[in-house]
């Protein structure tokens, strides 16, 4: 019997255009990050943290450039974190095999997404902190989101293909995923020093437009990663039928 | 038509008592949990101890002892929910409860509450070994027994649906801890931070974030659990 073509021409034209969208805003993002936001607007304005009565304030000068590849990551994270519930619950619900697929395609993504997040807030927290790591809360539960996704592919890749492989996926996808909610509220816990949201800290015009078009441009290039692996993962699976048949 | 008495599904609360009863009476008889997780946790708190003898008891120290006694309580889970699963797939238990005419719901919680009762016992060990070797006071505050509560429901709930799900297939021992210790990592610092707030001090109002987070946490994966635990044995 044949088997239906796991490329499908919609797949690819979706995802080619999320990949055309991606790379331009990307670019664009990059170029308006590097050219056209300010280096600072006045003193005193870019606070690391909202400061103390008396307490000079911190300015952040060029450093704040890398939120611009910061951001959009941690958003892809939590992007990525949707997709994998989306399809832990769709596999569950219809045991078809492109949820499974995608719920691994977005745990690969957000690993790659959640290690750019973690590596370009590191960078930055050196300058502003004077160091690359401390136990924040963001810090840390960003950190268990990554170890959830890794945990999530070594799991899948430690047991065999067939319906157990698939349902543990599912379900450690569904119980990953509030993680993220997690990561969103954890500047609330404790005295972090993370900032608490961007346009809190940076409310220049040209800084807004900047990390808009930088957050829609590189969304759309993971979106798209996600949708190649889960062809390529489409495509594997249809071999390996087309094998056992 | 009626149910006659000899196939009449029994209430999902009578179901729980019976089948938690029948999880206790194993226990008592074989010992095997308690003994293979009560022994690991003994141990690594006198491993604990042994290693950190030369250093003061200081502030330090004790916020230092208080969370690597939670990551026993954790290892310590991990143990028992690994016994325990390996114990029923051996028996053929897995198999025999999907059959059985009650809602899995019921079946996740009883091994839910058999796990927790089991933890309970390892911690009282863990508890006043910490206080007899590492000076940890687990009494310090009247919430704290409740923040231990909230910490092992946390940490079981997943616990218990990711250790049946492992336990069928190959290795399934060591991918539970692969798999389990990066979910309940949040629990952890909920515990821990809620415990180090209480012992300041504090009082509630300190520890209200940490015990949040912990409420949060046990109430979510408490309810996935009861959502996927029949997911699993389709």
């Amino acid at each position: 019997m044949p088997q239906p073509n796991p490329t499908s021409n919609r797949s690819f034209i979706i995802a080619l255009a999320l990949a055309v969208v991606g790379l331009i805003g990307a670019q664009i993002g990059m170029y308006l990050a590097y050219r056209y936001a300010p280096t600072q607007i006045s003193t005193g304005s870019l606070f690391v943290v909202a400061p103390d009565p008396g307490v000079s304030s911190f300015n952040l000068y060029e450093s704040y450039r890398i939120f611009f590849t910061h951001l959009p990551s941690a958003y892809t994270t939590a992007v990525c974190c949707g997709l994998m519930l989306l399809g832990g619950v769709m596999w569950l619900l219809m045991r078809k095999p492109f949820w499974d697929h995608l719920t691994v395609a977005a745990a690969e993504v957000g690993l790659v997404a959640g290690a750019l997040t973690l590596l370009t807030g590191a960078i930055w927290a050196k300058y502003s902190w004077g160091t690359y790591w401390n136990w924040e809360p963001r810090l840390t539960t960003m950190l268990v989101l990554w170890l959830a996704f890794a945990a999530l592919i070594a799991l899948r890749a430690a047991l065999p293909p067939g319906q157990k492989r698939g349902i543990l996926t599912a379900v450690y996808g569904i119980l990953a995923s509030p993680l993220y909610p997690l990561v969103h509220w954890a500047v609330e816990i404790g005295s972090g020093s993370h900032p608490k949201s961007f346009s809190y800290l940076l409310t220049a015009p040209e800084i807004t437009v900047t990390k808009n078009v930088a957050t829609w441009g590189i969304i759309p290039l993971f979106v798209a990663i996600v949708f190649v692996r889960l062809m390529w993962r489409n495509v594997n699976h249809a071999l390996e039928v087309e094998r056992a048949a | 038509m009626a149910d006659t008495p000899a196939t009449a599904t029994p209430s999902s609360v009578r179901a729980l008592a019976l089948l938690l009863a029948r999880e206790f009476r194993t226990e008592f008889r074989t010992r095997s949990l308690l003994a293979s997780q009560g022994l690991f946790a003994a141990t690594s708190v006198i491993a604990l101890a042994l290693g950190s003898r030369a250093l003061p008891h200081n502030e330090t120290f004790q916020r230092f002892a208080l969370s690597a006694i939670w990551v026993c309580v954790l290892f310590a889970a991990v143990v028992g929910l690994n016994r325990s699963a390996l114990a029923e797939r051996e028996r053929g238990l897995n198999t025999s409860f999907r059959l059985l005419p009650v809602d899995p719901a019921v079946l996740y919680t009883v091994r839910l509450c058999s796990a927790l009762a089991f933890l309970i016992v390892t911690e009282v060990i863990i508890f006043a070994l910490g206080a007899l070797l590492l000076d940890v006071n687990a009494l310090a505050d009247p919430l704290i027994p409740a923040i231990i509560l909230l910490a092992d429901i946390g940490f079981l709930a997943p616990g218990v649906l990711l250790a049946t799900a492992t336990s069928e297939v190959r290795g399934g021992e060591a991918l539970l801890a692969v798999a389990l210790i990066p979910l309940t990592i949040p629990v952890l610092a909920g515990a821990i931070g809620a415990w180090d707030a209480l012992g300041a001090g504090l009082g509630f109002a300190g520890a209200q974030p940490y015990v949040l987070l912990l409420g949060c946490c046990a109430a979510m994966f408490l309810a996935l659990g009861l959502l996927l635990y029949g997911k699993l044995s389709e």
